[in-house]
């Protein structure tokens, strides 16, 4: 039995098929201004990655910010239920579980059967989040996705105050002017994204397991930042970005099966 | 005839203008519900809660610090903005510093004809609040007669007294409707029915929450009542927030803020002697605002009773930001709500509300209280 999950996210739209509870497809495409292209394009790409069709789908689920934009969508669920169903599916042990997406950083807390205990979500401003490591790498001149390797170079801390990714910036070109190496920036950067974050997660008390997902969690650099700052070891699954679509596909299997 | 509250609310400058056209009569600004409403009915003054409107605005920075909560920059701009151009006094009890900034610079920079500071004691579990407060009410009545020039008899009082203490037993009965489980109206229109009658004349507002009553015996909502929520905060209008959230699968069945139950929760128990006294002893019994509830918390167990008598499954906790005497409160009551068995959702208000923002965070507590198994 086919069934997709679909997260809409800021950035990008995720898309998995799950046949059984198996991962047979996955799409994605960048968002941009038209959703219901955005939404096609990475959904078919998921089908044909899949070999199936899209009548051969029982049921779909979507998630995240634009999920009520997606037509043939038979059901949604919120960000932090699908985050905490894909998470648990994979490390069965996650007690607390960090999403750092595009937009916005979440961090949550569920039981062993992904049933969301308490969570946190990150007030207005973007600083704990991924669109401001892209706009730290133009500062840096360097591509984003370079920045993770670059700063495990440094082994140097740096303070830096990500209160705010425009302020933030201009703290980058004061260190810039100081002199100081592109890894040791880039390093701070991550730190201060994972101080962000960590005294988020603190809020709801942490519980281990620890999972990381979302987009933010294929930056190594930020992964090494956020271990050593929280001081625990964090589970990080392969595709850390497809797991709120996962979470979705898990929700429309449920739904499928109850008919 | 419910519809009537929303209609006030909206066109709640052009009522008081009208109604000053109409009596001839003086109507009063304040800033805070520990202002003494009977004494200013006796003098048959009427009194409107100065609010703000939610609408971003760029007039206060000269007058308020930053870091003050935005409800008092927004009340201020009202004034600054010229829309209480009406008012023929204002005046405010002494609550928190920030919205006594907003009094001050009012009194500064907006004249009005009459301005009145009233030291409404904070700390009211003081054996000593009593008398201190009767006497400032003896000095109060007095200005407000100097003012109007109209002398107050006992009468005038019993009959202020009356006036304020049928709107509240209305208004209570009018809660009690949404303890069923089926409630006949949304915390949207409780919440103007609540806070319209802090705007208009309380008798003619007392007669339509009377004809509403009687409405609300047979009225069905057309949407599912969901999940039954309670909300907390100081003062609270935000209707496109409570409109999001019954929006999203809930209904708020109860509140403890100023624009709602903690206004009009207790009557004056007058015996018909000592009238200042009675009025000073509801002012100090009330449901109490944080800046006055020290060192016992009374509030949390009249939270506790309003969950249990209510029947929720969840409270939202709202803040305005930079609100001490209410963060102060915040822990003990998530605690308090969470050991039996309450979640709690805290958000933090600031003049606009980002309705997507608090959305995603409505949805997901929504989801977690239907405790829906996905597996």
């Amino acid at each position: 039995m086919y069934v997709a999950g679909i997260d809409m996210g800021a950035k990008f739209v995720k898309v998995v098929i799950l046949d059984d509870g198996e991962i047979k497809g996955k799409g994605m495409a960048p968002t941009g201004f038209d959703l219901d292209e955005a939404a096609n394009s990475a959904f078919n790409s998921a089908l044909e990655n899949a070999g199936i069709q899209k009548d051969d789908l029982k049921h779909i689920t979507s998630t995240g910010a634009g999920k009520k934009e997606v037509d043939f969508r038979n059901t949604e669920v919120t960000e932090v239920g699908a985050a905490a169903k894909g998470a648990i599916s994979l490390f069965p042990g996650s007690r607390t579980i960090i999403e750092v997406g595009a937009e916005e950083g979440r961090a949550l807390r569920s039981d062993e059967n992904g049933r969301v205990l308490d969570f946190v979500i990150n007030e207005k401003c973007a600083a704990g989040a991924g669109a401001f490591t892209e706009a730290m790498a133009r500062a840096l001149e360097i591509p984003v996705t370079e920045m993770g390797a670059l700063s495990l170079k440094s082994a140097k801390e740096t303070p830096m105050n990500a209160q705010c990714a425009v302020f933030a910036e201009s703290e980058v070109v004061s260190l810039v002017h100081s002199k100081t190496s592109k890894e040791d920036i880039a390093r701070a950067i991550h730190d201060a994204i994972a101080s962000r974050i960590s005294s988020m997660v603190r809020r709801l008390s942490i519980e281990k397991d620890v999972t990381l997902i979302g987009g933010l969690a294929k930056n190594i650099g930020f992964v090494e930042s956020l271990k050593r700052d929280l001081n625990m070891d964090i589970n990080v699954p392969d595709d850390p970005d497809f797991v709120g679509a996962l979470g979705a596909a898990l929700v429309a299997r449920k739904k499928a099966k109850e008919g | 005839m419910i519809e009537m509250f929303k209609e006030w609310y909206d066109a709640r400058h052009e009522y008081a203008k009208e109604w000053k056209e109409k009596t001839g009569g003086k109507v009063l600004g304040y800033f805070c519900t520990y202002v003494p409403e009977e004494i200013l009915l006796a003098a048959d003054v009427l009194p409107v809660r100065i609010l703000g409107s939610h609408e971003p605005q760029d007039v206060t920075e000269p007058h308020i610090f930053g870091m003050f909560c935005p409800f008092c920059r927004d009340c201020l701009a009202q004034g600054l903005k010229g829309r209480y151009d009406y008012l023929d006094g204002i005046m405010i009890a002494q609550s928190c510093l920030h919205i006594r900034q907003a009094y001050t610079s009012w009194e500064m920079h907006i004249p009005v004809p009459f301005s009145y500071y009233l030291p409404m004691p904070n700390h009211v579990q003081s054996p000593r609040a009593l008398p201190y407060l009767k006497a400032e009410l003896e000095t109060f009545k007095k200005a407000v007669e100097e003012w109007t020039g109209k002398t107050i008899t006992d009468e005038d009082l019993d009959r202020g007294i009356e006036i304020m203490n049928r709107n509240r037993r209305l208004l209570r009965d009018a809660y009690d409707t949404r303890k069923a489980a089926d409630p006949p109206m949304s915390g949207l229109e409780a919440m103007y029915m609540a806070v319209s009658s802090q705007m208009i004349d309380k008798t003619e507002h007392s007669d339509v929450v009377e004809e509403s009553l009687k409405e609300l015996q047979t009225r069905k909502l057309e949407t599912p009542t969901g999940e039954r929520l309670i909300i907390i905060g100081s003062e609270d209008d935000d209707t496109t927030f409570i409109d999001m959230v019954e929006n999203c699968g809930s209904t708020i069945v109860v509140d403890d803020h100023c624009t709602g139950s903690r206004y009009f929760w207790n009557q004056v128990e007058s015996n018909g002697e000592d009238r200042l006294q009675a009025i000073a002893q509801r002012y100090i019994d009330r449901p109490r605002c944080p800046t006055k509830d020290w060192e016992e918390r009374s509030r949390i167990p009249h939270i506790m009773n309003l969950a249990k008598d209510w029947n929720v499954s969840g409270a939202i906790l709202l803040q305005q930001k930079f609100c001490d005497p209410h963060e102060l409160d915040i822990p003990i009551i998530r605690k308090t709500l969470e050991e039996s068995g309450i979640p709690t959702l805290f958000l933090e208000l600031d003049v606009t509300v980002p309705v997507g923002q608090f959305q995603t965070r409505v949805e997901a507590f929504l989801e977690m209280l239907m405790e829906e198994d996905l597996f």
